[in-house]
């Protein structure tokens, strides 16, 4: 539970900072990211890994909570990595999972 | 020494990751391969049928069953190790030290007869285990050498970091599109960047799980290197008793076993019967550890001859031993649940990568020009890389198929499935070293994979008529072919890869990437 929800968040923070780098922006958009737009996806990226966080140690707590989080932000991240390899464009519908998988959780 | 700083921890780097990556590479594969050590021996015995649930009084009686064998064949041993029934494993296993230098006895025994278990003889699991920290050395050997591996490791670590100047960026960049060397310096970056965390825990864990044997002057000078003394004191076991030097009978163990179960509410998992046969015997049963980060067993000791209760040990640690505990607990990961496991699992796959990206970089960033023979050197490392990389995981594989394909009840079964593991590493290492590099890679690394399939069909073929949970077979023979594709992959990319021109590469290797692999 904890590993989904976190590993969600963080997989969507993840990429909110990788698409602020232009390379990774141009898999998606045809250019660079403007200089405000970069700035707000690492803002958004930053808070959305330190949501993440605060979700694992909210539903596991101090000692439980750190480890989750980490194992599931390395798994998030593996799986962007490999996902930018070789489907950027799969990242429009798995974010859109993500989304869903965190609503779901804080709705139930 | 012009070099700037960044320059010499590449050059640190460098070197330092090549002189222990063939023995790191072997410690991430058998070490991750550990976290499934019990699927695997599991697996290495087929015989074996698992039970709902064991009561306390048949675990009280395997306990007298145990001790029974023990009285009889080994009554002249030290101590005595006798591991308790579970559901997942209903088997009395019993160990016996003798005296120091011998290896010990051990038997497997069928918890409701006492009888030795009609079960194939393996060491499962517990090769790759013991590998992970012995390397199948003297024990002192092994874990000395694997201990300065492992500090040399965070060595390279964190003059990896040092040297990675765009941390940031490179974390999500994995190019498959470029030159060889570029595609591997991804590689090797993205599997230390992506799981940081984790190689700096495990690493530094691991070595802090020996402290005491690498490290031993506190306790040297405080305890005059006494260390059960050390320990005891810290909590971490009961206090030992030394032998009266008379002798004397010991007590039944079952009454034991039903009152250690009272005492603590955690599954039973072994007893330790110290000096059998002397007036001051001590039988010490060990629990499991109770849900948390931290290593802890929590003990009851029982005087030998009259049964009763010297010392109960459960948690109460203070802050210096909980921060040991807890390291050790974070490198074994016994708290991690299915899930979690697969995530650490994932990671230790990483470390392997990681690991193996690195050695192949070396070759990879020194190839000899084109037309130009290999020197010694370069044939060396990719002689060992090759040896190492495709070597180990053949001769796992090797230990799983033989295991399924020797004779049930051959006798030293055991040994010969080790002897099938050492020698195909073997043989896989010295046939790499001839064909040329290329073709040393795809066929070796092939080979893996078609072993890998041929143990889960042996599985699949021969031991279908003894699973007890097909679907848990089926599920472990369908990690091994997972395995086995993931090497047909490799293998494939390596026979399909087409690099661009030599001399242009070198022309055009980027400021940043050559600063790291020149040096």
């Amino acid at each position: 539970m904890t590993l989904l929800v976190a590993g969600a968040l963080g997989f969507l923070g993840l990429a909110a900072l990788c698409l602020s780098l232009g390379r990774h922006h141009q898999a998606l958009w045809p250019n660079p990211p403007t200089r405000r737009r970069a700035i707000g996806l690492r803002v958004a990226g930053w808070a959305l890994i330190a949501l993440s966080l605060g979700a694992a140690l909210h539903i596991d707590g101090g000692v439980f909570g750190p480890v989750h989080w980490l194992g599931s932000l390395i798994g998030a991240d593996l799986l962007l990595v490999v996902t930018l390899s070789y489907r950027p464009r799969a990242l429009v519908w798995m974010a859109a999972l993500a989304v869903a998988i965190t609503l779901g959780a804080a709705l139930a | 020494m012009k070099q700037g700083f960044r320059q010499s921890m590449a050059w640190l780097h460098t070197w330092s990751g090549l002189v222990v990556g063939w023995v790191l590479f072997a410690v991430f594969v058998t070490g991750t391969a550990t976290y499934y050590r019990t699927e695997i021996t599991r697996w290495m015995q087929p015989e074996l049928h698992r039970e709902a649930a064991i009561g306390p009084e048949a675990l009280a009686r395997s306990a007298d069953l145990a001790v029974a064998h023990l009285t009889a064949h080994a009554g002249e041993a030290r101590s005595w190790f006798v591991g308790l029934p579970t559901p997942e494993r209903p088997l009395v296993e019993l160990f016996w030290r003798t005296r120091p230098g011998t290896p010990p006895g051990h038997v497997l025994l069928d918890p409701r007869t006492g009888a030795p278990a009609a079960m194939r003889e393996t060491r499962g699991g517990d090769l790759l285990y013991r590998f992970h920290f012995e390397l199948h050395l003297p024990p002192l050997w092994g874990r000395w050498i694997v201990g300065i591996c492992a500090m040399v490791m965070l060595v390279a670590l964190v003059s990896g970091i040092v040297t990675h100047r765009r941390i940031f960026s490179d974390f999500f960049t994995l190019r498959r599109d470029k030159a060889a060397q570029r595609g591997w310096l991804d590689a090797h970056n993205v599997s230390g960047v992506l799981a940081l965390p984790f190689h700096l825990m495990i690493t530094y864990t691991g070595v802090v799980t020996l402290a005491i044997m690498y490290m031993p002057w506190g306790v040297t000078a405080a305890y005059k290197g006494d260390q059960a003394a050390y320990f005891a004191e810290t909590g971490q076991i009961t206090q030992p008793r030394p032998a009266a030097g008379q002798p004397g009978t010991l007590a039944p163990v079952g009454p034991m076993v039903v009152r250690a179960l009272a005492t603590i509410p955690e599954p039973l998992e072994r007893l330790v019967v110290a000096n059998p046969r002397d007036a001051n015997s001590t039988v010490v049963a060990v629990f499991e550890e109770p849900h948390g980060l931290s290593h802890e067993h929590p003990q009851v000791a029982f005087a030998g001859t009259s049964g009763e209760v010297v010392e109960v040990l459960s948690g109460g640690l203070r802050p210096a031993a909980k921060t040991f505990t807890t390291m050790v607990g974070l490198h074994e990961a016994h708290f991690a649940g299915p899930a979690l496991r697969i995530l650490f699992f994932l990671c230790g796959l990483m470390g392997c990568a990681l690991v193996g990206s690195g050695l192949v970089l070396w070759t990879v960033a020194r190839l000899p020009k084109a037309g130009a023979a290999a020197g010694l050197g370069w044939r060396l490392v990719h002689t060992l890389n090759l040896g190492t990389i495709a070597g180990l995981p053949a001769g796992i594989a090797a230990y799983l198929l033989a295991n399924r394909l020797l004779p049930a009840d051959l006798a030293g079964r055991s040994a010969r499935e080790v002897q099938a593991f050492f020698a195909v590493w073997l043989l896989v290492a010295v046939a790499g070293a001839w064909p040329a590099p290329r073709r040393a890679w795809r066929g070796a690394l092939a080979a893996v994979a078609g072993l890998f399939v041929a143990a889960a069909l042996a599985d699949l073929v021969l031991a279908r008529g003894l699973w007890d949970d097909p679907a848990w077979f089926l599920g472990f023979d369908a990690a091994l072919l997972a395995v086995a594709a993931g090497f047909a992959l490799i293998s494939h990319k390596v026979d399909r890869f087409r690099a661009p021109g030599r001399a242009r590469r070198q022309a055009a290797v980027p400021a940043g990437t050559a600063e790291m692999e020149r040096a």
